[in-house]
């Protein structure tokens, strides 16, 4: 059973991981789902002790499973929900403002905007200066 | 008296999520609860100072079964300088004008969060509090909603959720093998548990808040998400938020699992040097003020883990006094390197030596904690080692700071066109004159690190 269970956080929180690298926001999205449910799994099972439901009234002498984690579990499903909503939210408004949802686009397009702010910023410098204003002398 | 900072800040944001933030006297509404909220934490802070620890166990429950709340010197600290710091960012942001609906309110979330990290008594509790300051933080990054803030806030959530796992599973792993998720019966139950199951969940634990911290391996999101956001956001980010990952490291590793952080001392010692030489050489090289004091904020937390690592009393004040003096530079240089103007000019330059450690100013304070502490360690070539790498980095951080400073400010006309608004630059030279009034005096910062560290060495009050 341990080891099934070590199996299935295993293969959540790997398939997860291979998705966040993914170049497409949706599947990054899907990845941070399954590396939750990894880590939701993963409390359940750090459980002190498996037994009966601990709701009053208890059965006498019987192991009582560990409250504590299941409501860790819910608090930490409550916070993923939240965040995910979020997390698409947001590149929602990526889409709408880049039109793309590929990572590679993005970046590329970063790449172009720095370009251009150096390309600026050099426009700029003292001497660039100084060979506008002799330019503007000769055209004079 | 405890809970009073957090009612403020949580429930003036939720009076302020249903208002238009982007209307003046919203605004001000919101710089006024902050206000308060800061005031509230200031007392808090005395009496903490003056009776010792204040702990209260949330909903009347029993000690042991509730959810305890606990400020220390060491929690009030943190929480002051963050309270501080956000305060002093919104203040920037509604000087100029707010843009979004959003801005106040999410800043008293964010505060929120802080506050209550700062100031929990309990594991699972922190991490609860750690996602309230993250979410409002992942908003916060997409203010302003151009399209380079969007990209910063989408790599920003990204990275930073996946360290929020981490670090759930490191909490976890912890109560499996204590049993509990009281910080303190934690700490008691530690010595005798096994060490390896321990040290897993400490890797967890460390690899998350070196992401918040943004330390060497684990810092690629920090320069495209410190250049892309606002100013005012990313003061808060780098004075605020990071602070997160320099008390998790104290509280946790230095307060509950300090054998485990002694065997791994060697990991952070190197993981530290290499932060500093490589924040340190990034930062010379590069042209823009924002990414200049960007991949500098990964040089500087370099240090903080080295004083972790060598930690004794020494070390753990050292770490206290750099993580506040830090976040005062920080958000000092962020803010002033937004404007321009002459007097922005001052500021940045002040801010600049700050950081790089010249007397009369507040950083020189902490330079001179941290090479006390590089001597301090144990053998003669590390002690050498990291005298000299203390003394490499400040010597980096002289020549980035005043390579940017000539070419921000000196050049007059070669500095972006904007507008000077003269009550932002008020609020950026009176932080400036904060930090040169505390580098003057430090008595109050030194007395209150050496108290806070006092709180993580056992036996002692």
């Amino acid at each position: 059973m341990t080891l099934l269970i070590a199996l299935a956080i295993a293969i959540l929180i790997g398939s997860g991981s291979y998705l966040l690298l993914k170049h497409d926001l949706i599947q990054v999205v899907v990845g941070v789902l399954l590396l939750s449910h990894g880590a939701n799994l993963f409390i359940m099972f750090a459980g002190l002790q498996k037994g009966a439901a601990p709701i009053y009234p208890l059965a006498p002498n019987s192991a009582i499973a560990d409250p504590l984690v299941q409501a860790m579990t819910l608090t930490a499903i409550v916070i993923t929900f939240g965040v995910s909503a979020l997390l698409l939210s947001l590149i929602y408004r990526v889409y709408i403002a880049h039109a793309t949802l590929d990572t590679v686009t993005l970046a590329d397009e970063e790449e172009r905007q720095e370009r251009a702010e150096e390309s600026d910023e050099s426009a700029d410098d003292p001497e660039d200066d100084a060979a506008i204003l002799v330019e503007e002398g000769r055209a004079l | 008296m405890l809970v009073a900072p957090l009612a403020v800040f949580w429930i003036g944001g939720l009076l302020l999520a249903m208002a238009d933030g982007r209307r003046r006297d919203i605004g001000y509404l919101g710089a006024v609860i902050l206000t308060i909220g800061f005031g509230a934490t200031a007392f808090l802070g005395r009496d903490v100072l003056t009776y010792g620890p204040v702990e209260i166990v949330a909903g009347s429950w029993p000690t042991g079964v509730g959810i305890t709340l606990r400020a220390d010197a060491l929690g009030v600290a943190f929480s002051l300088t963050a309270t501080a710091v956000l305060l002093v960012a919104y203040c920037y942001e509604l000087a100029g004008r707010i843009e979004s609906r959003t801005f106040p309110a999410l800043t008293l979330f964010l505060a929120t969060g802080l506050t209550g990290l700062f100031l929990t008594g309990d594991a699972f509790n922190f991490y609860v509090f750690f996602e309230v300051a993250m979410v409002s933080s992942y908003i916060l990054a997409a203010y302003g909603e151009e399209r380079r803030q969007l990209r910063a806030a989408v790599i920003f959530t990204v990275v930073n959720l996946l360290g929020s796992v981490l670090f759930l599973i490191g909490i976890v792993s912890l109560y499996h093998v204590t049993g509990t998720l009281d910080m303190a019966t934690i700490a008691a139950r530690i010595p005798i548990v096994e060490e390896n199951p321990t040290l897993i969940a400490g890797t967890f634990l460390f690899v998350a808040l070196g992401v918040k911290l943004g330390i060497f391996p684990f810092h690629f999101w920090l320069p495209a998400v410190y250049t892309g956001v606002h100013a005012s956001v990313a003061a808060m980010f780098s004075g605020a938020l990071a602070m997160i990952g320099a008390y998790g490291l104290l509280r946790i590793g230095a307060g509950m699992l300090p054998r485990e952080l002694a065997v791994s001392s060697p990991v952070l010692i190197v993981l530290g040097i290499a932060s500093i030489v490589y924040g340190g050489l990034q930062s010379v090289s590069r042209h823009d003020p924002a990414a200049v004091v960007a991949y500098s904020a990964i040089g500087q937390v370099g240090y903080i883990l080295i004083a972790v690592a060598i930690g004794g009393g020494v070390g753990y004040s050292a770490a206290i006094l750099f993580t506040i003096i830090n976040s005062v530079n920080k958000t000092l240089l962020f803010l002033a390197g937004d404007q321009s103007g002459r007097y922005a000019g001052i500021a940045y330059a002040i801010g600049g030596l700050s950081v790089a450690g010249i007397p009369l100013t507040m950083g020189f304070w902490s330079k001179t904690a941290l090479l006390r502490t590089s001597m301090v360690g144990e053998g003669f070539p590390l002690r050498v080692v990291l005298t000299g790498v203390v003394v490499l980095g400040g010597v980096l951080s002289l020549l980035y700071m005043f390579q940017s400073y000539g070419r921000t400010y000196w050049h007059a006309n070669a500095g972006p066109a904007v507008r000077i608004a003269p009550t932002r630059t008020v609020i950026v030279l009176m932080l400036a004159i904060f930090t040169l009034v505390f580098g003057i005096w430090p008595e109050p910062l030194l007395a209150l690190s050496q108290r806070a560290a006092l709180t993580l060495i056992p036996g002692t009050p």
